[in-house]
């Protein structure tokens, strides 16, 4: 296993940031850190990378007890969300200064940077300055830059969180093409969750600096841990005591099916090929419903009408919980 | 094959920010205005300061060529020289390593050091000559007769001088790199750190190079008070001729001295130094702040 | 720190400490003496004088360099920055040189009091502008069209939206020159002649006790410049801290 962390706690003033937090992180993986803002993700990050100091707790990286090892002696590679570049630095002097810390011959490094930049396709901008690149073309800088030194980890923080939506979903494809090419051990920062469920083969979810839940983007979408974990990754109503996705609920026009609820529509709205309900069951409960274009115009749905939901089956489904609306 | 592997990303460099040009709408305010300020410009400053170059001139060269022939006042000028040389040196090392920690450390009493650094801005140099009497005078200052029997004189002796001149240059340096280290931020220190720099490695290749320029202005900044200082060095020197003279202590003596001549063309020579250093400071700071 | 101490706090305590050695009756008749309280006076008013006329001319010549566009703004640019620049000294003769006794327009004004007003004005002249400048560079234009927009005038818009937010600067700018008025020696020395009672400035006055060997004395009023200073300093951080809050 790639990266250990156990028992960590971190604590801002009397801001909780970490709370116990045990996780394993598999080598060879691109494994994403999930949840909200402020939820402690990014602090992780910054303890593996042994910028941050956790009050208490162990990481190991690659079988080596790294707790109180400096950053400089780590060997991570590190990503920051607003590049961290060194503007003073041409590209190339950027994507080669940590060869030239480790005091590597001047014509591995020539090479490597020659390499490296052809990987990011950057090699046209090898002599200029930083600040004459867009933000997409210095965030791929600072990746050859870490890569450059062949880090036994990669991690990023918020690597694409301050790039434009377009260029955002761009490099977030070339990332996934870059890890199955590399295949370092890779760990990102997220609050997306489209973009952890795209391009992770393992997603931690972390919220108020407590590990929700581990798996894969398969595994977190269908088999949610708890209400937490289900509303983060998508659309969440709820039915009968349960939390359930909207597209998840099976609507008919009568009482076909045991245990189905009885309800009125009030509000129909068609965006594109969906078309989005609200019910008003007879207990009293707002639920949306999703249904295809077709589905509705077969069953003539609208406004005012009385139709039957019942949870689809195979849905993923928590219990809900009390306290979460 | 790369380009297989990647599409073509489209993200253009950014255009140079383009700021509106401003819009002057030309009214009667506003020709009155340049005129006012304009004037208000030339009588207070263009005027005078061209007449002493007028006045050094008057005679051709020949106050100039009498100035360097002195051999006292080419020590009042050397001792100038030396004294703001070793003030620049001095206020480079500590103005890098107070802004260090007033930027990127906490500590208790930060915003008194802070608050304090500018005094030397706002108290006359009278009282920092008094005050630098007091404590390292040779006679009765708190340190003095001990730094004597030790066998170094303070005051009234070069390195007293040297004080004076850096007391009163103090903040300029750190007033320059202060609000560069704020704007850099500490993030490319850390990348350079998960890259496995050293402290050492990322103060030389990092933190300096960035902070290069405020560091220039500073010694420029430094450079001119320092050159320029007269109250407080006229207290701590003792002015005794070719030895603890300095220029500016000179143009004084001269005048006084009814050497009109000599008093303008030493002045001369320092003005001429302190408007080189304002128009390197003018030339080379847009291009830091584009 | 220790560097900082010994070359700046160290010296300073010893003048507040040599002047409150003899007492606080010793300290009280040394500066409310004829001669010197005339000196501070004199000092004070006319740093208040000049403060007033920068704080008019400063954000004048400010809006000037910023918002105006002409040939030779440049050469102005410079000038603002001279009298930081040049030596005390320097500046005292310049000033001479025009409106002393070989005054080329004939206005000679050598050791009368105008004198003093002069070169406090002279040396005071780069603080406002150099605070207001950059503030008045930052000041979003949408704000001042968006007033325009709902019906100010320009005189409105001045006074109700570009004031407002220039007001921290001037009044930093107007506390330093008034620091710096105070504070001013090297100027005066040829300039004004230091007659006693007449144009002698509280500098002149601690260097003459100073030079009599009357260090008390000397030590008493520098405590006085040095409260000054201090206030000075006091204020200028909390209009830092003010502006700070404001965001």
């Amino acid at each position: 296993m790639s990266i250990e962390v156990r028992g960590l706690n971190k604590n801002f003033g009397d801001f909780v940031a970490l709370d116990d937090v045990d996780v394993t992180i598999p080598t060879g993986q691109l494994t994403a850190l999930l949840g909200p803002s402020g939820g402690g993700k990014s602090t992780l990050l910054r303890i593996i990378a042994g910028l941050e100091k956790a009050d208490t707790g162990s990481v190991s990286i690659e079988g080596v007890e790294a707790t109180h090892l400096p950053a400089q002696k780590r060997n991570v590679g590190f990503v920051f969300q607003h590049y961290a570049v060194f503007k003073h630095m041409t590209v190339a002097k950027n994507v080669a200064f940590g060869l030239e810390i480790r005091k590597r011959p001047k014509d591995e490094i020539e090479h490597r940077v020659r390499e490296l930049l052809e990987l990011v396709h950057l090699s046209q901008f090898a002599h200029r300055l930083p600040s004459q690149l867009s933000g997409g073309q210095r965030q791929r800088m600072a990746l050859a830059r870490a890569l450059a030194v062949e880090p036994s980890v990669l991690l990023l923080d918020e690597p694409f969180g301050a790039l434009d939506a377009k260029v955002r979903k761009e490099l977030r494809d070339w990332l996934r093409r870059l890890h199955d090419d590399v295949h370092v051990t890779t760990v990102f920062v997220t609050h997306d969750q489209e973009e952890a469920l795209e391009v992770a083969d393992e997603i931690v979810v972390i919220n108020e600096g407590r590990v929700e839940q581990v798996g894969t983007p398969d595994q977190l979408y269908d088999e949610p841990a708890n209400d937490f974990v289900m509303s983060f990754l998508g659309e969440v109503t709820h039915l009968g005591g349960l939390a359930l996705r909207p597209h998840d609920i099976e609507l008919e026009s009568s009482p076909s099916l045991a245990g189905s609820v009885e309800g009125t529509i009030s509000r129909l709205v068609r965006i594109g090929f969906e078309v989005r309900l609200t019910v008003l069951t007879v207990d009293g409960e707002e639920v949306s419903v999703v249904v295809t274009r077709a589905h509705a115009r077969a069953q003539r749905l609208e406004e005012g009408r009385t139709v039957w939901l019942t949870p689809a089956p195979g849905a993923a489904v928590v219990p809900r919980m009390a306290a979460a609306v | 094959m790369a380009d297989t592997l990647v599409p073509e990303i489209v993200d253009a460099p950014p255009a140079e920010e383009r700021r509106r040009p401003p819009r002057v709408r030309k009214t009667p305010v506003t020709y009155l205005m340049r005129f006012v300020v304009t004037a208000y410009l030339f009588f207070l400053v263009a005027w005078p300061v061209s007449l002493v170059a007028t006045n050094t001139f008057a005679n051709g060269f020949d106050s100039i060529r009498s100035l360097v022939e002195d051999p006292d006042m080419v020590v009042a000028l050397q001792l100038s020289a030396y004294v703001a040389v070793w003030s620049v040196v001095i206020n480079t090392l500590f103005g890098v390593g107070i802004s260090l920690l007033l930027v990127r450390h906490e500590f208790p009493g930060k915003r008194l050091l802070n608050a304090l650094l500018d005094i030397p801005l706002s108290v006359s140099p009278i009282v920092v000559g008094l005050a630098l009497v007091l404590v390292y005078g040779g006679r009765n200052g708190w340190f003095g007769p001990f730094l004597l029997d030790a066998g170094f004189q303070v005051i009234f002796s070069t390195p007293g001088i040297i004080m004076a001149t850096t007391f009163v240059a103090l903040p300029l340096m750190i007033r320059e790199i202060v609000p560069v280290l704020e704007e850099i931020g500490t993030e490319q220190e850390q990348a350079a750190e998960s890259l496995g720099a050293s402290g050492l490695q990322r103060f030389w290749r990092i933190t300096l190079p960035s902070i290069k320029w405020g560091i220039t202005y500073g010694v420029v900044l430094t450079l001119a008070r320092s050159l320029g200082e007269f109250g407080a060095v006229k207290v701590v020197s003792g002015n005794v001729l070719g030895q603890t003279r300095t220029a500016t202590l000179a143009v004084e003596e001269k005048y006084l001295n009814f050497d009109q001549q000599g008093a303008y063309a030493t002045a001369f020579l320092l003005a001429m130094v302190s408007v080189a250093c304002i128009v390197v400071v003018a030339i080379i700071r847009p291009k830091n702040h584009p | 720190m220790i560097w900082f101490s010994a070359l700046v706090l160290i010296p300073l305590m010893a003048v507040v400490v040599t002047a409150v050695e003899g007492g606080w009756d010793v300290f009280w008749a040394t500066i409310t003496n004829g001669q010197t309280s005339a000196a501070i006076r004199l000092t004070v008013l006319t740093a208040l004088g000049v403060t007033a006329v920068n704080v008019v001319m400063g954000p004048l010549i400010a809006w000037v360099l910023v918002r105006d566009r002409f040939w030779g703004k440049s050469v102005l640019e410079v000038m603002i920055d001279i009298p930081f620049a040049l030596p005390t000294i320097v500046a005292g003769l310049v000033l001479l040189s025009l409106y002393g006794n070989d005054s080329p327009v004939g206005v000679d004004i050598a050791n009368e009091r105008p004198a003093v007003f002069l070169a406090f004005l002279f040396v005071t002249l780069p603080f406002v502008v150099r605070m207001v400048q950059p503030v008045l560079e930052e000041l979003d234009r949408d704000v001042e069209e968006a007033a325009a927009s709902l019906g100010a005038s320009r005189i409105t818009t001045f006074r109700r939206i570009i004031l407002p937010s220039l007001a921290p600067a001037i009044a930093a700018g107007a506390a330093l020159s008034f620091a710096r008025g105070v504070s001013e020696y090297g100027s005066l020395v040829l300039l004004s002649g230091n007659l006693p009672f007449k144009t002698e400035v509280t500098s002149v006055r601690i260097l003459s006790s100073i030079e009599n060997d009357n260090v008390p004395a000397a030590a008493a009023v520098a405590t006085v410049l040095l409260a000054i200073s201090l206030a000075v300093i006091v204020l200028l951080d909390l209009i830092q801290r003010r502006v700070a809050a404001r965001g």
